[in-house]
């Protein structure tokens, strides 16, 4: 529902006893409702700098609240209660409770950029969603998203070897997220590249997922790659006040 | 002897009409009811100016300066016209120290008054120690003191400054924009972080107008540098708790109530008429605007004209105006007054 024809009672916010008696008067069912309040009572002051710490954040303390991310926002068009303007706000005044609402819909942004060129003041909306979701995950809030498991699993991969293949990251990619490989259009399209790729291209393809190679000399480029991996996700988890990662900090 | 150029109020303005009359020869008895020269930035302490961002002691002392070594002006302080006649090119002014003076012309520079926030009582201010207006916080900046509670001195934590205190505001008869208290307020916010990183400075806004070159030297960079948060609300009422201030209102973006604690509340007080634009009018037989400031004619076909001919205006006193804009209409009304001492006609444009 768009944000403007919203209810301003919430249905959890309506109290109602359906047995219930006052000083002898019987105030069962609807004599009872009342409507508890939605006063903001605090700040969360530091939710703000936590976001921005985190990459694609750095800039949401710009946002003047115009809207412009919102309306030109693909999956808002879809869904209206996909909201990044509203988020933004929330995240700069501090009202967490509020932004929980919505944890199981933030990290559906698409990461198409049409609200990072309509951006007055560069605000990065895109990259605030990221950070937003990846905030929402490290704080414990929400399951790691589908697409956190799959950027995952492709890093992972191009860390350790420096180079992708594709059969392997969708392997992968299935058993993570718990889904059968399986599946009836994942079957068509093997189906369909045997029958009308080069034989010479297939042979190519199969060989890669057979003898899994690797990038010459790889080696030392692994190493500093998760070195620097391991650095700023140590430096994530202070930002946001959190325990160290597993292993020595 | 030719007659000088009567300069009323020694502001911005009037240092500048003065000055201008003096630099192309012209005498000037510049009169303030104050006892020394400056007007309100110099009498009301302020810290930095906006857009300039240099202190107020320094470019208005410096003009103040400008104007008592220069022979052609003469000073008159803790002094009031109480009595006015005549015509263009031969006035007549009786001070209140008695002096009568000969004026060719008059230039009335007399100002603003700053909106006394008591008249809002629902906003705490005289209830609350801790609830204060931006002319205060200026002077806690400009005294060297730093921005404390006036109630026992600590460091805030968390300060809110209230736009619109006086201003655009149909229950108080103020109907106008005082022009200047947003990009005041987002200077003094940033002022507040600068000195106090850990203080949470929120701004309550029903719209914010620091028009032209300021929107992103004061509004973008309070809030880019600064981390200023900018929240449109217009307040309902400010209480306490007995520990701390309580800020109630409506978040309008998220339509919700909020009941929010602080540790200082700031009223960014708007500009009124000056108080005694009544009587100003009376003595001179000039007229008022609606909201009562001083009426100045069309500027299409006038120069810095008063109801009066020979009488002009300038600055704050035709209402809210900024300092650098006071001192160019100060400019404009001294080449005015110096046309009708010359005994040249200012022509109107038809």
């Amino acid at each position: 529902m768009p944000i403007h024809e919203k209810s301003l009672i919430r249905q959890e916010n309506l109290i109602e006893h359906e047995k219930l008696e006052i000083d002898g008067i019987d105030v069962s069912g609807h004599w009872s409702t009342f409507i508890q309040t939605r006063v903001v009572t605090d700040y969360n002051e530091d939710m703000e700098t936590e976001v921005a710490a985190l990459p694609g954040g750095e800039h949401i303390h710009r946002c003047w609240q115009c809207g412009s991310c919102t309306n030109a926002c693909t999956v808002n068009a879809i869904n209206p209660d996909f909201n990044p303007r509203y988020w933004i706000y929330l995240t700069r005044i501090g009202m967490e409770a509020e932004l929980l609402r919505d944890k199981d819909i933030i990290w559906q942004c698409i990461s198409c950029n049409k609200c990072t060129y309509a951006c007055p003041r560069d605000v990065n909306p895109e990259g605030v969603m990221k950070a937003l979701s990846h905030w929402l995950e490290l704080k414990g809030h929400t399951e790691k998203s589908p697409s956190m498991h799959f950027d995952e699993v492709f890093s992972e991969q191009v860390f350790q070897t420096g180079k992708i293949e594709e059969g392997r990251t969708i392997r992968r990619f299935f058993a993570r997220t718990g889904q059968e490989l399986n599946q009836d259009w994942l079957v068509e399209m093997i189906i369909r590249m045997v029958r009308h790729l080069p034989v010479k291209l297939l042979f190519a393809m199969g060989l890669q997922s057979v003898l899994k190679p690797r990038t010459r000399g790889w080696g030392k480029a692994r190493d500093a790659i998760h070195e620097y991996v391991a650095e700023k996700d140590a430096e994530h988890r202070k930002a946001l006040k959190l325990d160290p990662p597993h292993g020595p900090a | 002897m030719p007659k000088p150029i009567l300069v009323l109020g020694a502001g911005p303005a009037g240092l500048s009409a003065s000055h201008a009359l003096a630099s192309v020869g012209q005498q000037v008895v510049l009169v303030d009811k104050a006892d020394r020269l400056g007007g309100t930035p110099i009498l009301s302490g302020y810290a930095k100016l906006v857009p300039s961002g240099m202190w107020a002691k320094d470019a208005i002392g410096g003009m103040v300066d400008r104007v008592k070594g220069d022979g052609a002006v003469r000073s008159v302080t803790s002094a009031t016209v109480q009595g006015f006649s005549g015509a263009p090119g031969s006035f007549s002014a009786k001070l209140s120290n008695g002096e009568a003076i000969d004026a060719a012309a008059v230039i009335l520079c007399t100002g603003f008054t700053h909106f006394d926030s008591v008249n809002k009582p629902e906003w705490g201010f005289g209830t609350f120690e801790d609830v204060v207006t931006t002319t205060q916080v200026e002077q806690m900046i400009s005294s060297g003191q730093g921005v404390r509670c006036p109630s026992d001195g600590r460091k805030p934590k968390r300060v809110a400054i209230l736009l619109c205190v006086g201003s655009r505001d149909r229950q108080i008869g103020r109907e106008w924009c005082s022009k200047i208290c947003c990009t005041v307020s987002s200077n003094l916010a940033m002022e507040i972080r600068e000195e106090l990183p850990d203080c949470h400075v929120y701004i309550y806004y029903m719209d914010i107008r620091t028009y032209g070159l300021n929107e992103d030297l004061y509004y973008w960079r309070s809030q880019e540098e600064f981390k200023v948060k900018y929240i449109k609300a217009r307040i309902a009422e400010v209480t306490s708790n007995g520990e701390k201030l309580i800020v109630k209102g409506e978040d309008t973006l998220v339509k919700r109530p909020i009941t929010i604690p602080f540790d200082m509340v700031v009223h960014a007080i708007g500009m009124d008429p000056n108080v005694d634009n009544m009587l100003i009018s009376a003595i001179f037989n000039i007229e008022l605007e609606k909201h009562g400031h001083i009426k100045r004619l069309d500027t299409y076909s006038s120069m810095a004209a008063t109801s009066r001919p020979g009488v002009f205006v300038a600055g704050a006193a035709t209402g809210p105006e900024t300092i650098d804009d006071s001192i160019a209409q100060g400019q404009g009304a001294a080449l005015a007054a110096l046309a009708v001492a010359n005994g040249n006609r200012v022509q109107a444009a038809e």
